[in-house]
């Protein structure tokens, strides 16, 4: 298994889930405006996009999780 | 058929395909109830002897998964901006990713220290990793024809409900995802 490298793994999961986040809100800000029913949809799906992020961010920090 | 015929013939499979999302998010949710269901009766979770899958190892295969919705979601953007360039190029990098987390997802269930009749929780994390991998893996292949058809014309900034569909389909695979991290990795 990769338990071996567990800092390594935090460290891609850290940067990679800031880097994802920041996708997900400057996606959700250019849906801002739109009112379409699927533009809508894809705000909620943008919003849970970014708290999926933050639940990362948080293993990665230690403050979540058992590993 | 005309613009005004199209928006309609539109509006109507939109609705459709979203009441299909909502049926595959019914399906999970009861999954989800019943490994809720399954924990809350058991005196210790995981059951003694079962060790909880690898945290990290879920939480970069996780990213990978929330980043290949970010690269659909402007890959879309591009197409409808008729930046068929990055369309194209951001569209393969949402198959990659997608296709490197059902990589990681095999790496994980190969070195899990469980099966799938081994225990409660083997069995609900099976069952509910192993259909949501099962939903990558169409998705993947939903990709790859929309890819196709894109590439062959199918689809003009005016008239792209596959890609619209194929989007929206992502972010649901992604979304349950962030659900059954919570639960297995986290909770």
């Amino acid at each position: 298994m990769l338990e071996h490298i567990p800092d390594t793994l935090r460290m891609i999961a850290l940067f990679g889930a800031i880097i994802v986040a920041a996708g997900a809100l400057l996606g959700l800000r250019s849906e801002w405006r739109k009112n379409e029913l699927e533009d809508q949809v894809t705000k909620i799906m943008m919003v849970l996009l970014t708290i999926g992020c933050v639940f990362v961010i948080l293993v990665a920090l230690h403050v979540w999780g058992q590993s | 058929m005309n613009d005004l015929e199209y928006d309609e013939v539109r509006r109507q499979r939109l609705l459709g395909f979203l009441f299909f999302l909502i049926s595959d998010c019914v399906i999970f949710g009861d999954f989800i109830f019943s490994y809720l269901y399954l924990r809350n009766a058991a005196p210790v979770w995981p059951p003694v002897g079962i060790e909880r899958p690898y945290l990290y190892l879920a939480a970069v295969n996780s990213v990978v998964l929330f980043g290949s919705g970010a690269t659909m979601h402007f890959a879309m953007e591009a197409f409808r901006h008729s930046n068929r360039r990055h369309f194209v190029g951001l569209l393969l990098a949402t198959i990659v990713l997608g296709s490197m987390f059902l990589g990681g997802q095999a790496y994980e269930y190969t070195h899990l220290h469980d099966t799938w009749a081994g225990s409660t929780f083997g069995a609900s994390f099976f069952t509910l990793t192993g259909m949501h991998g099962f939903h990558v893996f169409i998705g993947v292949i939903f990709l790859i024809t929309v890819l196709i058809q894109t590439l062959r014309g199918t689809y003009t900034p005016h008239r792209y409900f596959g890609l619209t569909a194929a989007t929206l389909y992502w972010h649901f695979v992604d979304v349950i995802w962030v659900a059954l991290f919570f639960l297995f990795y986290i909770y």
